[in-house]
């Protein structure tokens, strides 16, 4: 984007931006809880967190929202609805796997539970923790947010920087 | 403590003298033949001197090297005289007789046993898959099926790319996911047959269930005229997975099962461990573990009456109810190290101290909270459309809470004063003060003001720990010296023989003696039980979990015939079920 001219007004841009601004600002997830994480989800739409700040307001039904966040454990019986409401949300579409569970099984190694949404949704962003904060659903939803930026601009997000602490120390009172 | 007594069992061998009396600590349990089953059940319900009028629990357990092969576990519970007795029956050719006849809530448990035993159930008025679904060709909690399940279908991540290493270690074959018309059949058989005009399904995915349970209702016009539930949207097999570890790492399933309580859920597995293993507790310890899930009842009321009245229309409850959580998140966040699923309790005691300045912010919250609660009350108690939708609708009589083995607050809201923390006080209920709130009608406006009350009762509870905490700043939180309890991270770092301590039960497990518990804790959402039976090795044999919310929802299809679909959100919503517990 390029403003000219100071106060005149106007702001010169391409349609791909423009779409790519305003895609990554309206997030609208499906409000969809499967287990634990969903409660943190709660917590993140809820007073303290308030995603609607971000632009990010839970819709009742997948026909009106173009974000899935799983969140919590994706059991067999469960894994063909999903995926059924994944092919009624409209393009473009973009999935967050919200914590252990959803990513990888989790610590349900068993008959019934679905070692991965992957295997059934393609997904963009995992987030890590068992269930993860409403913090680190922030910072999920703020890679998403990269991600598409990073599409636009032809390129791919190929590695997500994480900042690891070196150091820890006791707090002090 | 709310068990029969030896002396008054040994009297049914006056009526029954085929019976055999076990005795494990304070459990007695009573085996019988099956031909004489039904009898003896109903004598147990109906003779004047016993009175075991109160389904708690059925379930089954699978010896595979004996002949016959299952042994169904029924336990039972008296108002009348305070007991609790267990009753086992051998299930020859794999077929019990039902008795749903005598209680009603044991519906869903034959089911359930149908689901992961295959034991039939002769009589039984719709014996179909509880948790997976029609087609599902095995039966889970035998023991000759593994716990990973079978693995024959070919169902890579999408996210891997072709031809090349996997970013993780992870295997392309996967157990088989159902189909969708595997769940058209699953529903079919649930309904067999449409009385009205419409069947309409709410859920499994939709946020008014609270949670995926997938309900059916059969209209005419707006009325329900029939209704069915279908669980297992979240059977994550905890029952399964927790016979192939040990006791300590079992707990944090149980945080990841009533995911709103957990601090409740892991204290009422604990407590049955301590009681299998003969492991005492320090002081201090239990006024902990007391003041967290007092701490942890409040928090779980609260998400109930914010997402209550969410489901209700009212959004702005929901933001302020999320707000007192977050304080209380902050303190258990601080405390135990992690805000929702803290594994904060371990065998023995508790993980770590109470941190420099826990009991002060707790103090400020126990000051703060009155007035927030006195708040939700204007808005609510006396709103017209709250009474309007609250008053009469969803009645259950003291029968009911009886035949359908319905605990917690459900019950309590119908005049039944059952309360595992009066009736059999674990930890420090026994010495501090506390009312149990009753109410009167038994409708869906009792359940909301028993909670309301409490939440002020559990207040009450927190302030005497608080005091008591004060006294024992300095005392021990975990009695390292048992055998049976993990020692301190800093004492397994300084110790050798600690090391070898944490070594050898982290390893081995908690090597307990042979012999079977029941022992429940007074959840938020009710009675959760556990059934544990060991069999001398580092890890139970068979852990059955009884969950409050599974037999609390069972009476839903009846409440709701005759109502309109509106009353099933704000029913549905009273008796505040959570996936997580009633699939496990």
């Amino acid at each position: 984007m390029a403003i000219i001219g100071g106060n005149n007004g106007i702001i010169l841009t391409t349609v791909e931006e423009v779409l790519s601004w305003g895609r990554r600002n309206s997030l609208w997830p499906v409000s969809i809880g499967l287990a634990c994480c969903a409660i943190e989800m709660m917590h993140t739409a809820a007073s303290r967190f308030d995603t609607d700040r971000l632009g990010i307001i839970f819709r009742g039904s997948p026909r009106q929202s173009d974000v899935l966040i799983v969140a919590g454990t994706v059991v067999n019986k469960v894994a063909p609805m999903l995926k059924l409401i994944y092919d009624q949300m409209p393009d473009p579409k973009w999935v967050i796997s919200m914590g252990g569970c959803s990513s990888g099984g989790g610590p349900f190694p068993t008959y019934s539970t679905l070692q991965g949404i992957d295997r059934i949704i393609p997904v963009d962003v995992y987030v890590p923790g068992c269930p993860p904060t409403p913090q680190a659903l922030l910072w999920g939803i703020h890679q998403l947010q990269k991600k598409i930026k990073a599409r636009q601009e032809g390129k791919e997000l190929e590695e997500i920087p994480v900042r690891t602490p070196t150091a820890s120390f006791p707090i002090k009172s | 403590m709310p068990w029969i007594k030896k002396e008054k069992a040994e009297k049914l061998k006056e009526h029954f003298p085929s019976i055999k009396i076990n005795q494990y600590k304070d459990n007695i349990s009573v085996e019988i033949e099956k031909e004489k089953l039904k009898e003896f059940l109903s004598f147990l319900k109906e003779n004047p001197e016993y009175q075991f009028k109160m389904f708690i629990d059925f379930s089954c357990v699978d010896y595979p090297l004996s002949n016959p092969r299952f042994q169904g576990v029924y336990i039972l519970y008296s108002p009348q005289y305070k007991e609790r007795i267990i009753i086992k029956t051998w299930a020859t050719n794999e077929e019990l007789p039902t008795i749903t006849d005598l209680w009603k809530g044991a519906k869903w448990a034959e089911r359930e046993a149908y689901d992961m035993f295959g034991i039939k159930f002769q009589g039984h008025e719709n014996l179909v898959r509880m948790f997976m679904w029609e087609n599902y060709p095995y039966y889970p909690l035998r023991k000759d099926f593994p716990k990973e399940g079978i693995k024959n279908t070919y169902l890579p991540s999408l996210n891997e790319p072709e031809n090349s290493y996997p970013s993780h270690d992870y295997d392309p074959y996967h157990t088989a996911i159902p189909t969708l018309q595997d769940l058209e059949v699953t529903q079919k058989t649930r309904m067999p047959e449409k009385k009205a005009q419409i069947v309409l399904n709410w859920g499994p995915l939709h946020p008014g269930t609270h949670g995926t349970i997938w309900f059916i209702f059969d209209l005419e016009g707006e009325t329900v005229k029939n209704c069915e539930i279908i669980l297992g949207q979240l059977h994550r097999g905890i029952e399964k997975l927790s016979e192939d570890i040990t006791y300590t790492q079992v707990i944090p399933y149980t945080d990841r099962m009533d995911y709103i309580s957990a601090i409740c859920s892991n204290v009422a597995y604990v407590n049955a461990v301590e009681k299998l293993l003969d492991v005492p507790v320090p002081e201090k310890a239990k006024w902990i573990r007391t003041m967290l899930c007092e701490l942890q009842r409040i928090n779980s009321h609260l998400l109930w009456l914010g997402t209550f009245a969410l489901d209700l229309g009212a959004l702005t409850i929901f933001l302020y109810t999320f707000r007192e959580r977050e304080k209380i998140m902050d303190i258990i966040e601080g405390i135990a190290g992690i805000r929702l699923n803290s594994t904060y309790m371990r065998i023995g005691g508790v993980r770590m101290d109470l941190p420099q300045g826990a009991i002060d912010v707790i103090k400020h919250f126990i000051k703060d909270f009155p007035s927030k609660l006195k708040e939700y009350e204007d808005i609510l108690t006396k709103n017209r459309i709250w009474l309007r939708r609250n008053i009469g609708l969803g009645i259950i009589t003291e029968e009911d809470v009886y035949s359908y083995g319905i605990t917690g607050v459900v019950a309590r809201g119908s005049g039944v004063p059952y309360d595992i923390r009066f009736t059999d006080p674990t930890d420090a209920y026994d010495k501090v003060d506390f009312e149990i709130p009753l109410g009167t009608q038994g409708d869906c406006y009792d359940r909301y003001l028993v909670r309301m009350e409490e939440m002020r009762q559990s207040l009450e509870i927190v302030k005497q720990c608080i005091e008591k905490l004060e006294k024992l700043k300095d005392d021990k939180y975990l009695a390292t010296d048992n055998p049976y309890v993990l020692p301190t991270l800093e004492e397994t770092f300084n110790s050798i023989e600690a090391m070898v301590k944490d070594f050898n039960l982290r390893i081995y497990g908690e090597q307990a003696p042979e012999g079977e518990i029941y022992s429940s804790g007074e959840n938020p959402r009710g009675e959760l039980g556990f059934y544990i039976i060991n069999k001398g090795e580092g890890k139970p044999y068979r852990l059955r979990i009884r969950s409050g919310a599974f037999y609390n929802l069972q009476i839903f299809p009846e409440l709701i015939i005759g109502r309109t679909v509106a009353d099933a959100v704000v029913l549905l919503g009273s008796l505040d079920p959570v996936v997580g517990e009633t699939d496990r």
